[in-house]
């Protein structure tokens, strides 16, 4: 029984450059996600875990495990991207970009995470500029 | 001294104040800070993934142009565009062949040298300033004014383009004790603060700003003191929401360094900008006797 | 406190008068002014004295650099077998970190009684030469002549006068942390390490020392001395052995986030030793830092600085998943009240009886939560709250405690780069010292002729440290084995005291303040001297000391003394001082008797000055009635056959045979295959190196071969034994016909086997079900077909009902063999299917890692209460497809993963024909059929019964490095009563007395070192009566007390003794 219950990507028809998740990943980030071990600091620090229906290793085993439901889990759209994970991790794993990898095996299918079509006047007005970009940055193609 | 300065689009709109009070004080200082010509969008995050060159393109003609005025070092206010422009940096020191594709690309544009030194004012006042030299201007000392340092992620991580000890950052605590004020430490101070989930997931941030704000109170904090624009829009306004969001909750007042640095060296109040802030801070500098104003 | 009185004005260390400058300005004043005025006087002198400066030089055979366990081991070691050495420490006292420690694991023994009485068998023995405080400087030379240049500080205290009375500590000025206590406590400029320091010297900090001079004003003995100066002594040696141990990592620089040096409540694991441990800041009782309250909650968090590839160390650190068991099971077990987690990722108890331990300490309450806590941080009230992930319940949780300790890294020595310049050799990249071969020579550094013990090679616990440190000794004596030996002292005459009657010498100590604080000595002086047959009684302030000693010899000649009662502490701690000092007065040393007053009186009677008098007198009046009916007794010498047997020809009994060898010792290898080799014959390669097992054992085959002293009985067992320690007849099966052989010493060495696994996981009901072994034969011999799913499981038949241990080799053979298949077949998707990942050793955490990253193997981790079910096809079970179901304790789900290879990593159980041959050689063996040594921490080679001793995996299963270690060991120890050549039994054995007794065999039953027999009767064949051999009994006296008819009398302690004792104990007048 799958924890992602979240159906945004057809996972059945997802083609795969490299045939495996995993090593899709590893090509696009260049880090080796069978050293991880399963310690679980990661999830620990991450502020967002509890929001999360994944956390952040559990993403990790499930890719090694070839689930591409992962693909569909809250998680990787609501990584900030803050290193805490990565800075902690005692394998030296960068999770970061893993959780940017598996953003970008989506975003470069042309789909898109956020369709922001309408800003109010308000937001447009107080929120600061960089959040924008950083949010088109992060989750459009 | 005289340093070029690259202020990013936040500065200009948002967060007019920092980059107001962060002018102040250099001209307290007797510096000259001089803003830096055709800069462009930094591009907000640095890319992640190994095989992206492209997202390094806007980030790195900022640097050619500081090259093309003859500089050696460029300073930013925002956070994220410090570690955005110094992780760009790093990669085209480490790779030099993408340094060579990017050169290469932008043909219409000087190559880059690898020249350029990108600060954060804050490592400025540290290193090239003095605490102690600001300390000695301090006119009106921030005293019974108990501060909660917050760096959020930016300032700290990768550990290879922080400006302080990811785990133990002294930066802030060190300026406000030069400041005069008493600083609160909070395990929270390095936590993300919701970044761009502002947008479409206001309550997580509110979430988030209720964590950090309550840990603070719990031990004491008046008021928070952080340098991203982020980060203050996400403890300030969103913090404010949080008050309707949980009980008995009281967003406490969010600062800039820049605002407290002028503050406590008599500064004139208005470049603080203390106005476009959602919890008035002018409360607290008049209730502690800082502020006369 | 006692005064000098200096009406006469002369210094007494140069014999010239004082000047006025000799007394310096009230301690406080020197602080304050920061100034130490100096003493021309002296300073004039003791220039000159330096500038004549002549090198001290000693001539010995070996070099031990470092007296922790391991140095004191391999020192022993060496030194019992007649060569001399020298030892140093580069603290002022021996004991290394283990006196540190408050118990060990798994037997919960308290660690400072396991190590002081060898601390103190050290500093007696007349081979040892003890120099602390002394540091190596640098190196010359070859194996077999090497000099040393050894730099000793002074530590201005003169070794021959200190008594360790304390008074000097008492008055200093000048506190600082203590580096011993690891920081939580202070201690004085001037200083003894701990109470039971050896030598008892106390030591001036120089570097912190004011100058002050209070300590020399308030010596008595008048010890305190600036003429006591550091020098540089030059050590001519043969050989080196470096046992400078460990240090722990402290996270200040790196793991910040747990909040070590920051919150006050954050403390390293072995600070909670010092908090644990009866001599430490808080005498034994588990307080708080912050506010010095016990308690509510503890946590431990493992791995701090351990495999860590960023801000740590890769490499594991082997003892502190133990460690911390203990120390929570300790705390527990005293305070049951305390709630206590443990955080860790894999719980790695992995050796003799760990399982068990850990098994325990969950039953009395202590919690295991598998995850690593990502950062703390300090409440208001200073508890500390981690947050953490429950990987086994996928939650994300925070618990707050009261106090948290961090399992931080074992590092080496910080010293040790410069140590390994000084010698010429060389440090790997941990800053461990490196090995000639990890696999095949672990003890060899990489010069020759330069040894390795201990956690100075990798880290280690306590018994694989002293395996190592025996081995070290064994390949130490090869290049000196030719010098001189000196077995021994030399005594004068004994004195022919039987027809005499008693007269009994008593000296009564004051032990400092220990005893003579609490109870009246002079009274009990007074009172003895009463006493019938007492020629002389006396009190003094350290029986113990070098002029006390001297005091009982020239007493007992005066007064004609013929028996000697000590009334002082217990004879566990300076019996044998004492009664070599009897024996150098000329009298036999069992006319000797102790008194306890201090541990049986003093000390627990402290608040109770009369009662404590009366027992004291009451204690001595009882041994003055037993000294009356002490008889000299002899100690029978054997001869020692020099030649050792070793059983087993595997990798551990060719290296025992080799390490005898090159000591000059014959040994003779029983192997009962056709060819030696053992179980590696079998076997692929070895992790974690990925060494070939031929070119692990044909170089010791050929070796073995062309060795003149090496006698190889292949294809033969053990089928006939008698005899004892240094007198062995056996006779040997060798296909049909039967060959006698003698020889002096055993060595054990038949390892182990895999059990049966008796259809579970449905093993021999499927061609493609194997066990590792079997599947490296296979590979070994090519004859594996490609598999696409290989699925290995661990932990087959371990750690469950049946056999609660862990097989400690599992985890290391399954990732090799993983490994091995992801590298013939690459296109292979291998699973892992473990319960916890034990790769403890050296390199094997770093190679686990490495075969994740580059071959893809993806572990699995399964409950001990949910296995992985194998199912096989009900149309094809023999060929066809095999399914496993296994459940993901951290994902929580059930998984199916096809198969069509399953790899079994069986548990292991001792070596077959065990029952026989512990019955030969009267040694205990486990349930599991693994041979029981003496003692689990620090005589782990030795067997109960002396003359026989065992490594290797018919100890307990082991990897490759430690059965060499082991190896090695065991052939130093078979080969102490062969260097001694004659060997002197027990004076206090047993003796049947024939016509009393009845044959019952209660007295054999009751022997733990198997040294009694029944024999036909001399009178009557017919009758069997039982009969000690002398050479076997240790004196223990157990016979005595189990025999239902007294026909067993011990000598020395006999029924007319003690029967004489108890009377004159209860009743005064008995005793006159």
């Amino acid at each position: 029984m799958s924890k992602v219950t979240e159906k945004f990507v057809d996972i059945n028809s997802m083609n795969l450059k490299k045939g495996e998740l995993v090593k899709e990943v590893e090509e696009l980030c260049g880090e080796n996600l069978f050293g991880c071990y399963q310690c679980g600091t990661c999830s620990a620090g991450c502020p967002y875990v509890e929001d999360m229906d994944l956390s952040p290793d559990e993403v990790i085993r499930y890719v090694i495990l070839d689930r591409k439901e992962v693909l569909n889990s809250k998680t990787i759209w609501l990584c900030s991207a803050c290193f805490t994970c990565a800075e902690r991790c005692p394998r030296d794993i960068n999770i970061t970009k893993i959780m940017e990898a598996l953003r970008q095996i989506i975003l470069r299918k042309n789909i898109d995470k956020t369709k922001l079509t309408k800003i109010t006047k308000e937001e447009k007005e107080t929120i600061p500029q960089l959040a924008f970009v950083c949010l088109f940055r992060k989750n459009v193609g | 001294m005289k340093l070029l300065y690259y202020p990013g689009c936040t500065l200009k709109t948002s967060a007019k104040n920092l980059e107001k009070s962060a002018f102040a004080i250099m001209d307290a200082l007797g510096h000259e800070i001089a803003e830096m010509e055709d800069w462009n969008c930094c591009g907000v995050v640095s890319s992640l993934t190994d095989d992206d060159l492209m997202h390094h393109l806007a980030t790195l003609r900022n640097l050619i142009h500081v090259e093309d005025q003859g500089e050696e070092k460029i300073v930013t206010l925002c956070d994220m565009c410090c570690n955005t422009l110094k992780q760009t940096n790093l990669r085209m020191k480490e790779k030099p062949d993408d340094l060579e594709t990017l050169n290469l690309f932008m043909d219409r544009e000087n190559d880059y040298k690898g020249t350029v030194k990108v600060l954060h004012f804050l490592e400025f006042l540290r290193d090239e300033v003095g605490f102690s030299v600001l300390k000695k201007m301090v006119k009106n000392p921030l005293k019974g004014m108990k501060i909660m340092p917050y760096y959020g992620c930016m300032l700290l991580r990768p550990r290879e383009v922080a400006i302080d000890d990811a785990e133990e950052p002294t930066i802030m605590k060190d300026l406000l004790k030069a400041l005069g004020a008493d600083v609160i430490d909070n395990p929270f101070k390095i936590e993300c603060c919701g970044s761009y989930h502002t947008i479409e997931e206001k309550n997580l941030v509110s979430n988030r700003a209720n964590k950090i704000t309550n840990f603070a109170i719990e031990r004491g904090a008046d008021a928070i003191m952080l340098s991203c624009p982020l980060c203050r829009f996400n403890l300030d306004v969103r913090g404010k929401e949080a008050e309707k969001m949980y009980n008995n909750y009281k967003q406490i007042p969010v600062y800039y360094y820049s605002q407290l640095i002028a503050v406590a060296l008599g500064l004139d109040p208005k470049c603080c900008g203390f106005e476009d802030h959602a919890v008035d801070p002018v409360l607290l500098l008049k209730k502690k006797g800082v502020f006369e104003k | 406190m006692p005064l000098k009185s200096y009406d006469k004005k002369i210094d007494h260390d140069l014999g010239i008068p004082l000047q006025d400058d000799y007394f310096y300005d009230e301690p406080e004043e020197i602080i304050e002014n920061k100034t130490m005025p100096e003493l021309e006087s002296t300073v004039k002198l003791v220039t000159e004295r330096a500038k004549m400066g002549k090198k001290r030089t000693i001539q010995a055979d070996v070099l031990i650099i470092g007296a922790g366990i391991s140095g004191m081991q391999a020192a022993l070691d060496v030194a019992d077998k007649g060569y001399k050495v020298v030892i140093i420490d580069k603290t002022s006292t021996i004991g290394g970190a283990m006196v540190k420690l408050d118990k060990t694991f798994p037997t919960n023994d308290c660690s400072i009684c396991t190590a002081a009485p060898k601390m103190v068998e050290l500093s007696r023995h007349p081979n040892i030469e003890l120099i602390t405080y002394a540091d190596v400087n640098s190196l010359e030379g070859k194996p077999g002549d090497f000099k040393v240049n050894i730099w000793r500080k002074s530590k201005y205290v003169d070794p021959d006068k200190c008594t360790g009375c304390d008074d000097c500590a008492e008055v200093c000025p000048v506190e600082i942390v203590n580096p011993f206590d690891e920081k939580l406590s202070t201690r004085k400029a001037i200083y003894i390490e701990f109470p039971q320091a050896v030598p008892i010297v106390y030591t001036i900090d120089y570097e912190n020392c004011i100058g002050c001079g209070s300590c020399d004003r308030v010596c008595e003995p008048e010890a305190i001395t600036f003429l006591e100066k550091s020098e540089e002594i030059e050590v001519s040696v043969g050989a080196v052995i470096v046992a400078t141990g460990f240090e722990v990592f402290e996270p200040v620089e790196m793991r910040k986030e747990y909040g070590y040096g920051k919150y006050d409540n954050v403390i390293t694991a072995l600070q909670f030793e010092r908090l644990l441990s009866s001599f430490g800041p808080t005498e034994g009782k588990v307080r708080r830092p912050s506010d010095a309250k016990l308690p509510k909650s503890i946590g431990w968090i493992q791995c701090v600085g351990s495999r860590s590839e960023q801000l740590g160390f890769p490499y594991c650190s082997r003892v502190c998943c133990m460690y911390a068991t203990k120390e929570a099971s300790i705390a527990k077990e005293a305070n049951p009240e305390i709630d206590i987690t443990i955080y860790y990722m894999d719980i790695r108890a992995y050796g003799k009886d760990f399982q068990q331990y850990y098994d325990h300490a969950k039953e009395l309450g202590v919690k295991y939560v598998r995850g690593r806590p990502s950062s703390v941080y300090e409440n208001p009230d200073k508890s500390i709250t981690i947050k953490y992930k429950d990987t086994l319940t996928g939650k994300i949780e925070e618990n707050t405690v009261d106090m948290l300790v961090l399992s931080t890294a074992i590092m080496p020595n910080k010293d040790n780069k410069r140590v390994g310049k000084a010698l010429g050799i060389e440090v790997d990249d941990n800053g461990f010292f490196k090995q000639d071969s990890l696999l095949t020579d672990p003890i060899q550094s990489t010069k020759k002729g330069i040894f390795l013990a201990g956690c100075i090679q990798g880290p280690k616990d306590i018994p694989d440290s002293v395996s190592m440190a025996s081995g070290a000794a064994a390949k130490a004596v090869a290049p000196i084995k030719n010098r001189k030996k000196h077995i021994g002292k030399n005594f004068p005459p004994e004195r022919d005291v039987s027809h005499e009657k008693p007269r009994i010498g008593v000296f009564i100590c004051h032990c400092g303040k220990n005893i003579a604080n609490y109870l009246d000595v002079e009274k009990v002086t007074e009172e003895t001297k009463k006493l019938p047959n007492v020629e002389f009684c006396d009190h003094m302030m350290f029986v113990c000391s070098e002029d006390s000693c001297k005091k009982i010899k020239e007493t007992s000649k005066e007064k004609g003394l013929n028996r000697v009662i000590v009334a002082a502490c217990s004879p566990r701690t300076h019996g044998g001082l004492f009664q070599d000092t009897l024996m150098e007065a000329g009298l036999n040393k069992y006319l000797f008797e102790m008194a306890n007053i201090r541990n049986h009186c003093s000390w627990v009677h402290s608040d109770n000055w009369d009662a404590a008098t009366k027992k004291a007198i009451d204690l001595v009046r009882s041994s003055v009635a037993k000294a009356r009916h002490l008889q000299a007794l002899s100690e029978e010498e054997f001869s020692i056959y020099p030649k050792t047997l070793i059983i087993g020809g595997g990798v551990s009994g060719m290296k025992a045979a080799i390490a005898l060898a090159d000591m000059g010792i014959k040994s003779i290898i029983l192997e009962k295959e056709p060819e030696l080799g053992g179980r590696l014959k079998n076997l692929h390669s070895m992790f974690p190196s990925d060494t070939k097992t031929e070119d692990i054992i044909n170089p010791l085959i050929k070796k073995i071969n062309k060795n003149k002293k090496i006698t190889v009985m292949a294809g033969s067992e053990l089928d006939e034994l008698e005899g004892y320690i240094g007198n062995y007849k056996g006779k040997v099966k060798q296909k049909d016909k039967k060959k006698e052989i003698e020889f002096g010493t055993i060595i054990v060495a038949t390892g182990f086997k895999e059990i049966d696994l008796k259809g579970k996981y449905q093993y021999g009901k499927n061609t493609n079900i194997l066990t590792q072994t079997e599947l490296e034969t296979k590979l070994k011999n090519n004859d594996l077909k490609e598999p696409k799913n290989v699925i290995f499981i661990n932990c087959a038949g371990a750690m469950d009902e049946e056999r609660p241990y862990c097989c400690r080799v599992g985890c290391g053979v399954s990732i090799k063999n993983a490994k091995l298949i992801s590298q013939k077949y690459p296109k292979s998707k291998v699973y892992l299917l473990y319960r916890d990942m034990r790769v403890f050793g050296k390199e094997e955490e770093e190679y686990y890692a490495d075969v994740l990253k580059n071959y893809h193997v993806i572990t699995i981790r399964y409950p001990s209460d949910k296995k992985p079910e194998v199912i096989l096809d009900k149309k094809n079970p023999k060929n066809g497809s095999i399914q496993i179901k296994v459940y993901d304790d951290i994902l929580n789900e059930e998984m199916t993963l096809p198969a069509d290879l399953v790899v079994l990593t069986a548990n292991t159980e001792g070596g077959a024909g065990t029952e026989k041959l512990k019955n030969m050689l009267k040694v205990p063996v486990d349930s599991a059929g693994f041979f029981i040594e003496t003692h689990a921490k620090i005589k782990p080679l030795d067997f109960s019964t002396s003359g026989v001793y065992m490594c290797g995996a018919a100890h307990y299963p082991k990897n490759l490095v430690d059965s060499i270690a082991q190896a090695e060991g065991a052939a130093s120890r078979a080969a102490i009563p062969i260097a001694q050549e004659r060997m002197k039994g027990e004076g206090i054995v047993s003796e049947v007395i024939e016509d009393k007794c009845r044959g019952c065999g209660t007295c054999v039953e009751a022997c733990a070192y198997s040294a009694i027999d029944l024999i036909p009767y001399s009178k009557d064949t017919a009758k069997m009566v039982a009969s000690v051999n002398r050479a076997l009994c240790k004196g223990c006296g157990s016979c005595a007390a189990a025999c239902l008819n007294s026909a067993i009398e011990q000598k020395g302690y006999d029924s007319k003794q003690i029967n004489v004792m108890i009377a004159a104990l209860l009743d005064e007048e008995a005793g006159k």
